[in-house]
């Protein structure tokens, strides 16, 4: 009988007769309780009570967000969602999504700093790109446009001494008839140092000797 | 016969000289390019005497034209004074750049000791040498180093030289 209390039973054991009377009668009622309140049960509308419950008053004077946080299992919501979230479902909340908000809030520098620059680049063929996408021509004249080509010009010609090969080149030079008695000057040099070494029965060819 | 002014660098330059002749820059001259710059030196030599003998002659003219006569001379004068001509011309154009009017033709220049400019007094004796001896030039194509006799004794060599103007280490005019 866990619904009596115990100590009120002690006292009728004791007493003759009386006692395991009142002891009966006692257990009666109690039995009697259990039926009355289960009778009552059954008969109560709980959704009629339900009903006539002010729900929100309820919610106000609870902390959802506390007992959430507190008592569900957050993670394993979580991956229980996106165990179930298909490519089309995905495609729907990325529509409701603010995606020019999220990439506002995004810190390009940071990605870009683990971006590995060369692989990518690996993957490009840069040479045909620029030549399909770039206009050489432009480009071509816009660093022309800044480079000194006259003052290019003149510190190569003053570097190859121009005007000295010039003066050169119009000087003794000049006269093809000259070069030309020249080399047969050479070659007539030449065919008499042979012609000589032969007459001297030279078999080794004689040197070029030079003076600088 | 094109002159490249843009391929050839040797020497720490672009070189005006045609391709090739560039070879031969710096070797001993042969015989007959230095005889036909000694046949040219002598037309030079005898074109300045006779120019002196028709200034002398003018000259003299203009002093006494009614008894002017033209001036005579003995050989052994002509032979004289040509070698005085030669040996002033020769000493001083190899003295001033190395090269005569005829190694300035033939692509020539004479180098000193060490292959520097010729000295003053070499340049002198040398063109003593040669005008006293000019068949030293015979020993050229006998010579393994194609030297005349005047350039074994006095160590001079005669080399093919093509640049108007004697490179930076010969430029230094000695005494």
């Amino acid at each position: 009988m866990p619904g009596l209390p115990q100590l009120p039973f002690l006292l009728p054991r004791r007493v003759p007769v009386l006692g395991p009377v009142l002891v009966s009668l006692l257990k009666g009622a109690d039995q009697l309780v259990d039926v009355v309140i289960a009778d009552v049960v059954r008969r109560v509308d709980v959704d009629a009570i339900a009903a006539r419950l002010n729900v929100m008053a309820v919610l106000d004077r609870l902390d959802l967000t506390d007992i959430v946080l507190s008592r569900v299992d957050l993670q394993r919501v979580v991956r229980e969602v996106l165990i179930r979230l298909d490519a089309e479902t995905l495609s729907e909340v990325l529509v409701l999504v603010d995606v020019d908000a999220v990439a506002a809030r995004l810190d390009v520098d940071a990605v870009a700093g683990r971006l590995d620059v060369d692989a990518v680049l690996d993957r490009l063929n840069l040479t045909s790109t620029v030549l399909d996408r770039v206009d050489l021509g432009v480009v071509v004249d816009a660093a022309l446009s800044k480079v000194d080509l006259i003052g290019i010009a003149e510190q190569i010609i003053d570097g190859v001494d121009l005007p000295e090969i010039i003066r050169e080149s119009t000087g003794t030079m000049a006269s093809d008839t000259v070069r030309r008695g020249r080399m047969q000057g050479i070659e007539a040099d030449e065919a008499v140092g042979r012609a000589v070494d032969r007459l001297l029965l030279r078999h080794t060819r004689r040197p070029a000797e030079r003076t600088t | 016969m094109a002159v490249d002014v843009v391929g050839d660098t040797t020497g720490g330059g672009v070189s005006p000289l045609p391709h090739e002749a560039r070879p031969y820059q710096g070797r001993h001259a042969g015989l007959v390019t230095r005889t036909v710059a000694a046949i040219i030196d002598s037309l030079v030599v005898g074109t300045a005497l006779v120019a002196g003998y028709v200034g002398f002659a003018g000259f003299l003219f203009l002093l006494d034209p009614r008894n002017f006569t033209l001036p005579q001379s003995s050989l052994f004068l002509s032979i004289f004074m040509f070698g005085l001509v030669a040996e002033v011309y020769l000493t001083l154009s190899w003295w001033a750049g190395g090269r005569t009017y005829g190694y300035l033709v033939m692509g020539l220049r004479l180098l000193g000791r060490g292959g520097r400019s010729p000295r003053f007094l070499g340049s002198a004796v040398r063109a003593i040498c040669c005008v006293f001896f000019p068949i030293g030039i015979l020993w050229i194509p006998i010579s393994r180093g194609n030297r005349s006799v005047q350039d074994v004794l006095l160590g001079t060599a005669v080399v093919y030289d093509w640049h108007p103007r004697a490179s930076s280490h010969q430029r230094t005019t000695q005494y």
